[in-house]
């Protein structure tokens, strides 16, 4: 990919960005930012801020309604119908509401990235069961969504998210439904990828999360966008030790 | 494990109708273009039958036996009249009595004097094959003027039939062309009806990345799949009718009136109709899904 080639480039870059839902009232204010490769933050802001609406401009389900989004180095409004498709499977996305697929198992969930990207089928199998068993779900494979607790299914959307190895990660409250153990360990699954490369995004009003791993947070308030924390590589690097200490 | 597929459709309720339409359509398809190749081959036979002569006759004796030579003459003028400014006729003679002669020998004899027996006078018409002259229109002109002439009515019969047959095959091409239509139609009905219903999932879908022709292809290999299974049942069920109605038109009619033999290139044909419309029903599905997901994703 061609995008990928600028090292340099931000993955992603907002500038001067509004934006709304048809003929509502703007709920982005010029939103000012940009993510560089391997970085993780947080997202906050209270409910209603804006915080799935900036997300759902990364991951190009809505296009602003002012200003210019560039991801992976191309404006996102030049994209063709077949571009849009290619970087979209290079984005994971954890849903507030999950949506998983209600007549597909977890296991079958987990394998639809791969699939639509034309992975083997011997190979889907072997990466979804290792990351189910990961995520706790060793035992709910063939479970369907409707047998699967909230957590569970969160858990679901999560794998089905980072199956992948996507460039970009962006988790919309992934945590909410599942205790602080269990967010942590989720957290950690996330870094993993973060140290493979992947730039992530978690939207989340859990504290004890933001303190325990002190990322840098992108802060939404009325609409408006502000950076709140230091350099991402300290955090990186605290965070790296967590991890080692946590599979200790 | 045996891949599910990405779109929930076996929750559509066009999940039966697509194949049950198909089945009928296929079924009506395959009637009707079956009788449509009868009719062409059996138009083939009796134009081989219709040879370039035609022949007109005026009696030389009334119904009560009288003798009319003299209305013989005018009416053998006014009928060589007639048929010489008809277009399509190339020319008309009335054939002599040693013609006579020679035609009636084998049943009377050499010697006979044939002007003695109450034969009929003979117009021989000579007609052009590449543009036949109407002979409803002919007849109707001979009666009018001549009404003792008698047109040979085999020639008029089998034209008869070969326009009714071939008016027969225009209907058909014409049905056929409406039953495409319909069926592309419902085809495209049903399968907006369940992108509807199935929006969610395909919405997710795409926003994963899947291009259209991802999501085109699962929906146009199923319709294909349901057209495929309507149409072969419809069509299997036309065989036992087809062979009724060739025993019953062989054994109503004469020998040979309808020529119901199918011949092989014809089964060819016949056995494209539901391959046809499965294939019609993948591309159709496939163009709408596509056209769909341009439009609204
Ligand atoms: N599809 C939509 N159509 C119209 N308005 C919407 C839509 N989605 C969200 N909004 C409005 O946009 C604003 C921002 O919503 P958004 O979902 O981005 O908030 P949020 O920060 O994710 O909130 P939460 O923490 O509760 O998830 C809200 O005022 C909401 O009512
Ligand atoms: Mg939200």
């Amino acid at each position: 990919m061609k995008e990928t080639s600028k090292l340099s480039s931000p993955i992603a870059e907002f500038n001067g960005v509004s934006f709304r839902y048809e003929t509502g009232p703007d709920v982005l204010k010029d939103i000012q930012f940009q993510l560089q490769p391997g970085s993780f933050h947080f997202m906050t802001g209270e409910s209603g801020a804006g915080k799935t609406s900036l997300l759902s401009l990364m991951y190009l389900d809505n296009l602003p309604t002012k200003g210019r989004v560039r991801l992976f180095g191309q404006a996102v409004d030049t994209l063709s119908r077949k571009e849009k498709a290619r970087f979209r499977r290079q984005i994971g996305v954890v849903f507030q509401d999950f949506r998983l697929l209600s007549h597909l198992n977890a296991f079958d969930n987990v394998a639809l990235p791969l699939r639509i990207a034309g992975t083997k089928e011997s190979e889907i199998r072997r990466h979804v069961s290792e990351l189910l068993a990961w995520v706790g779900l060793e035992k709910q494979l063939r479970a369907y969504p409707a047998e699967l607790s909230g957590g569970e299914q969160q858990r679901v959307a999560i794998a089905r998210a980072v199956i992948n190895r996507p460039q970009l990660l962006l988790a919309d409250e992934p945590t909410g439904n599942v205790d602080d153990t269990m967010a942590k360990r989720l957290l950690y699954l996330f870094l993993e990828l973060n140290k493979l490369g992947t730039t992530v995004v978690i939207a989340t009003h859990n504290q004890n999360l933001i303190k325990y791993f002190g990322f840098p947070r992108l802060h939404l308030s009325k609409g408006h966008l502000e950076l709140l924390g230091t350099s991402n590589n300290k955090y990186v690097d605290l965070a790296t030790k967590l991890l080692n200490r946590g599979e200790q | 494990m045996t891949k599910k597929s990405d779109i929930p459709f076996s929750d559509d309720a066009s999940k039966y109708f697509v194949p049950w339409m198909s089945m009928l359509m296929v079924f009506i398809a395959t009637l009707i273009l079956s009788g449509a190749l009868v009719a062409y081959s059996s138009i083939q036979t009796w134009t081989r039958n219709i040879s370039g002569s035609l022949t007109i006759q005026i009696p030389t004796f009334d119904l009560n036996g009288k003798d009319r030579q003299e209305a013989v003459k005018t009416d053998i003028e006014t009928a060589v009249t007639i048929l010489v400014t008809t277009r399509g006729v190339l020319g008309a003679s009335v054939l002599s009595d040693e013609q006579m002669n020679s035609l009636m020998a084998p049943w009377v004899g050499e010697n006979t004097d044939i002007s003695r027996l109450p034969l009929p006078k003979l117009i021989d018409v000579s007609v052009d094959t590449n543009n036949p002259p109407d002979l409803t229109q002919l007849k109707a002109d001979l009666t009018e003027q001549v009404p003792s002439a008698v047109l040979d009515s085999h020639r008029l019969w089998l034209e008869n039939l070969i326009q009714l047959a071939t008016g027969m095959i225009k209907l058909v091409s014409v049905i056929l062309v409406l039953l495409i239509l319909s069926t592309a139609f419902t085809i495209i009905y049903a399968t907006r009806t369940s992108l509807l219903v199935h929006q969610p999932v395909i919405a997710l879908i795409h926003m994963m990345g899947a291009n259209d022709f991802y999501i085109s292809i699962q929906y146009a290999i199923r319709s294909f799949k349901q057209t495929l299974l309507g149409s072969v049942i419809g069509f299997i069920a036309t065989l036992p009718i087809m062979s009724g109605f060739s025993y019953f038109l062989n054994e109503v009619t004469e020998d040979f009136v309808f020529n119901t033999a199918l011949t092989y290139e014809q089964w060819l044909i016949l056995l494209s109709v539901p391959v046809i419309a499965a294939v019609l029903s993948f591309l159709t599905t496939f163009k709408t899904v596509s056209l769909y997901l341009k439009r609204f994703l």
